[in-house]
């Protein structure tokens, strides 16, 4: 077991480690790099330029500026951003929190709203509700997130007349100003979750009341709300929470464009600025921190498959 | 603190504000908005002194406190002033970092951190005596050394400024004492006070660079001496500035605080212009003006720019080696439709200099042949150079600069009119600066601003290497003779007739197509009193702007 | 259950194919896409532009439909495209041994450790944009999937009694891959490219959005809306229409998936 969980975090990191040196490789062979911005279309002193290269260590060839850069992370130190002049670490850090916070608020309403839909539609596959909830699942999986946003936008101003604020405010500043600057993007990528989520719900209920144990429960003559209450809740709440960890790599992952659209400082807007400004020690750094949290939360998850009931794991 | 209070003046202005777009045009004068009413709210001084009218007009009515919203879709990456070229670093950082001079809009350099300037006969020497009483926002007073020490670090390439150039005539600064700097120059040029402006002029304590880790505090504290400093920067989000307690002008500023919010677009700038969450923003777009036109509560103020919209052709790419090719592309483009096309007609067709400067130093446009729309010679001229079959050519547009899409579009279809296809390239601002840089610019659109002053405009972008850097390949002996012969006359009348006849060759082979420029739209909400828009785009009119109640 | 499948035939179906009809031939749907009328700006839609027009003025509708080909055919061409180079590499790697299967799966494991999107980023910065690069871009990211996918069915194919037979028999290797394990991974590769066509697609509109799509004039969908953003609470039809089409190109598709796998099982 221990072995076996060791052998997939190693892997894990392999993966990660090959993953920043893909990166590592893409971005320089754009050409343009942190110097151009600075100098913009003042340059013309060879010398400047030259200077301002040697002083990020640009220099150098790409495979001793990579071996440069593990070294550091292997130490912890993730560098310092060539564009803002502040470590990276501190960068990645607060932008990921407001990504966070943003991430668990969504789930939370796409667990609320997509767990009893799904299942109330998982409870009688092919029923009223099923069809309600599968149309709902299918076009909230089916609408671009940004879209949603833009559509939020809109109503939002035509029916109240109201406009998100401008600046982003952290939770610890003031809770309510928070929650209004996040409310739009939470929806937005809530609609989308809910969708996902209840589709998820729905397939393991109708899977467990496919169950032999579920079978023989029902010939016993329980009522349904028992059988519902004792077999199906109590064994689907592991794998829902497992997919809980799920959605939050995907929301993660997918809300760059939502951040952009929304003026949100998070890490996918940190992101796609720090390609766009050729920042390579932020983007590294950035990148390294998706993946590695990426792969972390796979690796809770798989490791929570393998810890629970082995009725559920046959279903 | 004085009282809140509405007065006549405030009265006046609401009604100015809801005149709408006139043109202000820089140099004819601040907009007298009757500086009536009652005094006696802020101070009282004797004569107003020489630097009252910089940044904006004084105005002793003027209440104090408040902090204003200003909404910038344009984030700069940091607020270096030694290591930043950007536009949208420079506006900025104009709050909080100061030269000995000041880019007046009048398109003269005034003293600002010096008190006078004295030039020597020859021209090679420039005498500055400092202005006193002057702290940085560590606390220091600035002295002769600080202004040494700056501009030292600015001109020594190995610092990689992108100043270094424009620096490049001085030969050596001298300290006689704490309240005097001697600038002396290998050559003259007339251009030298322009430089020490806010750009690459700024002033900050010395050997600030000598510690590592300075670069990176610039993010996170100013070290200037302007009437803000830096209280928070947090990217993708905003920044926020304070009043600066001993800044060199008693009274000043108004406000408390500044704050800068950064939008993901111009339209979420327009929301929050409407929504109130905002005080006060430049449209990216001018002509997102009319989507706020009738909204009541705003004032919407245009003025000429220094920006211009234009297209660049590299003289050493494909056909656009032969001059007559270029004299071709240029009569078959009709600015007006593109700007039509680009930004609703907001801004003001260019010949050969920005908007902002044409009445000072341009060349009429009616005056210059290559000015006119003319395809019947433009497919002459082709024919002449073997191409009357016409030919295929690359257009590259960047990434993220809305107006050069529509623009593409209606050149294609103008070119295509005599016979040259075009094919839309779009790229990312990165690759295509790495480009502009390395002098491979091909046929390309171009955004760039300068300041109020021919040498800062053309020398640098037109003049051949290595004195210039000649971006577009031009390499023209004749345009080389006239940008030398304005930098080295101090006289304003040979000055200008040098570049008159710059513009002519310009005009006839063709190393850019400036376009236009647009109009500098401000809008504010109707609480925002005493700002003036500068035609950089710069922020400087915040240090005199104040907020009613 | 196979009533279910059948509306999930018949709407997905019949959607497809409307696609594929304004994709083929949007001019008998709609006039020109780039047609100018200056003097109409901005207008709400009305009988004579049901969509409205947009900045300059020219037929949203027409843009909607003209925009089918140039986003849906980017968005096949990267899937066809990621199915044939990651469905031709897992086969290769689940039959050809250990050492190739090794490097291309952890290869494969790199580039699906990114979020699709921002490595969506990353490659149409690299390549530089255009329909073509788009289409490479869309292609590299999801052929891991496929590559997992063919991988997968090809260890169990190999395995199989029939493969061994074709070896005993004196098959070369590239003749079996190719003649059985080939035709018994192509089920699975075909089902995996209808899964994740509207995936893709979302993709591909949010790299458009980005500003990383397909240069104008074309009316690609993603473009589109990423031009629409300035006139969002004004003229909010020219961010709705483009949106709405995109969600029922993506619906249509997710219903042929789920028809698919619900006759699969």
């Amino acid at each position: 077991m221990i072995e076996a969980l060791l052998r997939r975090i190693g892997a894990a990191l392999i993966t990660a480690v090959l993953a920043t040196g893909v990166v590592f490789l893409l971005i320089r062979a754009v050409p343009g790099d942190a110097i151009g911005e600075m100098l913009g279309q003042s340059a013309g002193d060879p010398a400047a330029e030259a200077a301002l290269r040697a002083f990020f260590g640009l220099d150098q060839p790409i495979w001793s500026q990579y071996l440069r850069w593990a070294g550091d992370v292997l130490r912890g130190d993730l560098g310092t951003s060539m564009r803002q002049g502040l470590p990276v670490w501190g960068i990645v850090m607060d932008a990921f929190l407001v990504t966070l916070q943003i991430g668990l608020v969504t789930l939370l309403l796409a667990a609320l709203v997509g767990v009893p839909l799904g299942l109330a539609a998982g409870a009688r596959p092919g029923g009223m509700m099923d069809m309600v909830v599968e149309s709902f699942t299918l076009l909230s999986l089916s609408s671009p997130v940004f879209w949603t946003g833009m559509v939020l936008l809109i109503m939002a101003d035509a029916w109240i007349g109201w406009a998100p604020p401008l600046v982003y405010t952290p939770p610890e500043m003031s809770l309510a100003d928070n929650l209004e600057s996040i409310l739009l993007p939470v929806l937005a990528l809530g609609f989308l979750q809910a969708g996902a989520y209840a589709q998820f719900t729905r397939q393991q209920t109708a899977a467990l009341l496919r169950q032999d144990f579920v079978r023989a429960a029902t010939a016993r003559g329980l009522p349904a709300r028992v059988i519902f209450g004792r077999h199906v809740l109590r064994n689907i709440a592991i794998p829902l929470l497992t997919y809980a960890g799920l959605i939050l790599v995907q929301i993660l992952g997918g809300v760059v464009v939502v951040e952009t659209l929304f003026a949100i400082p998070g890490l996918g807007r940190t992101l796609l600025a720090a390609i766009q400004g050729r920042d390579y020690p932020v983007l590294q750094g950035a990148l390294l921190f998706t993946v590695v949290v990426a792969l972390l939360v796979n690796l809770l998850v798989d490791l929570a498959y393998a810890l629970i009931d082995p009725r559920v794991r046959g279903a | 603190m004085p009282e809140p209070r509405i007065d006549r003046r405030s009265a006046l202005l609401a009604g100015a504000g809801l005149m709408g777009a006139g043109l202000l045009r820089p140099g004819s004068g601040l907009p007298g908005f009757g500086l009536t009413g009652s005094g006696g709210a802020a101070r009282a001084q004797g004569a107003p002194p020489a630097e009252a009218g910089i940044y904006g007009p004084d105005d002793p009515q003027a209440r104090r406190g408040g902090v204003l919203t200003v909404a910038i879709a344009n984030e700069p990456p940091n607020l270096d002033p030694f290591h930043q070229a950007g536009d949208a670093r420079t506006a900025i950082t104009v709050l909080m970092y100061q030269g000995l001079m000041y880019e007046d809009a009048s398109g003269v350099a005034k003293p600002l951190l010096a008190e006078s300037m004295a030039v020597s006969e020859d021209g090679l020497a420039y005498t500055f005596a400092l202005r006193r009483g002057v702290r940085f926002h560590n606390g220091q007073p600035m002295t002769a050394a600080d202004v040494k020490y700056s501009y030292d670090y600015v001109r020594d390439p190995a610092n990689g400024s992108p100043g270094a150039a424009d620096f490049g005539a001085i030969r050596a600064i001298e300290t006689p004492d704490d309240h005097t700097v001697v600038i002396r120059l290998s050559e003259p040029n007339a251009s030298l006070p322009m430089t020490l402006t806010n750009r690459f002029g700024c002033v900050i304590p010395r050997d600030t660079f000598a510690n590592s880790q300075a670069r990176s505090r610039l993010s996170q504290q100013s070290v200037g001496t302007g009437p803000f400093m830096l209280q928070e920067f947090r990217p993708q989000s905003h920044i926020r500035m304070a009043r600066f307690p001993n800044y060199w002008r008693q009274g000043q500023p108004y406000l408390d605080g500044v704050l800068f919010s950064v939008q993901p677009n111009a339209a979420s700038v327009l929301v929050a212009l409407r929504s109130r969450r905002v005080d006060l923003a430049l449209l990216a777009r001018p002509q997102d003006a009319e989507q706020l036109q009738g909204q009541p509560g705003l004032s919407i103020t245009s003025a000429l720019s220094l920006r211009q919209c234009s297209l660049d052709l590299d003289c050493n790419h494909a056909q656009l080696k032969d001059v007559r090719v270029r004299q071709a592309i240029a009569l078959s483009i009709d600015k007006k439709a593109v700007m039509q096309a680009a930004i609703s007609g907001k801004g003001q067709v260019l010949g050969t200099i920005p908007a902002a400067m044409q009445e000072s130093w341009g060349a009429p446009l009616d005056s210059l042949p290559y000015q006119k729309t003319d395809p019947a010679r433009a497919k002459a001229l082709l024919a002449e150079a073997g191409l009357g079959d016409g030919f295929a050519l690359d257009l590259v547009s960047i990434i993220g600069f809305e107006w050069m899409d529509p623009a593409a579009v209606t050149i294609a279809q103008q070119l295509s009119a005599v016979g040259i296809r075009l094919n839309i390239q779009r790229v990312e601002l990165g690759v295509w600066l790495n480009a502009f840089r390395t002098r491979n610019m091909r046929f390309t659109f171009n955004d760039w601003g300068t300041q109020p002053d021919p040498h800062s405009l053309y020398y640098r972008h037109f003049h051949s290497a290595p004195r210039g850097a000649d971006f577009r390949n031009w390499n023209n002996a004749e345009a080389d003779r006239l940008m030398d012969a304005g930098m080295a006359s101090a006289d304003p009348a040979a000055r200008k007739q040098a570049y008159l006849g710059l513009q002519r060759v310009m005009d006839e082979t063709v190393p850019t197509i400036m376009l236009y420029s647009p109009d500098l739209v401000t809008v504010s909400q109707q609480r925002v009193r005493n700002y003036v828009q500068h035609p950089t785009g710069w922020w400087f009119g915040l240090a005199k702007a104040w907020i009613a109640t | 259950m196979m009533r279910r499948g059948r509306i999930e035939w018949l709407l997905g179906g019949g959607l497809v194919l409307i696609f594929l009809a304004i994709s083929i031939a949007p001019g008998l749907f709609a006039g020109s896409p780039d047609a100018v009328a200056v003097t109409r700006r901005l207008e709400a839609p009305s009988a004579e532009f049901w969509f409205g027009t947009d900045e300059t003025g020219r037929d949203v509708y027409a843009r909607v439909v003209h925009g089918a080909g140039s986003t849906l055919g980017i968005v096949a061409s990267a899937i066809i495209l990621a199915s044939l180079l990651g469905g031709s590499l897992g086969a290769l790697a689940g039959f050809a041994g250990r050492l190739p299967d090794l490097i291309l799966s952890r290869a494969a494991d790199a580039l699906l450790a990114f979020p699709p999107i921002i490595l969506g980023v990353v490659l149409a910065s690299t390549l530089g944009t255009g329909a073509g690069n788009l289409v490479l871009a869309l292609a590299i990211i999801y052929a891991p999937v496929f590559f997992r996918v063919a991988r997968a069915a090809a260890l169990v194919e190999g395995g199989r009694a029939y493969v061994e037979a074709a070896r005993t028999l004196g098959h070369g290797e590239w003749a079996v891959l190719t003649r059985h394990v080939a035709r018994n991974v192509a089920p699975a590769v075909v089902l995996q490219c209808v899964i994740l066509f509207p995936l893709a697609l979302q993709i591909q509109a949010a790299l458009g959005f980005l500003g990383l799509g397909v240069p104008p004039p074309s009316p690609d969908w993603g473009a589109s809306l990423q031009e629409s953003r300035n006139y969002l609470t004004v003229a909010p039809w020219l961010a709705i229409y483009p949106g709405l089409a995109l969600l029922l190109a993506a619906l249509a598709t997710s219903l042929l998936g789920r028809a698919l796998q619900a006759g699969g099982r």
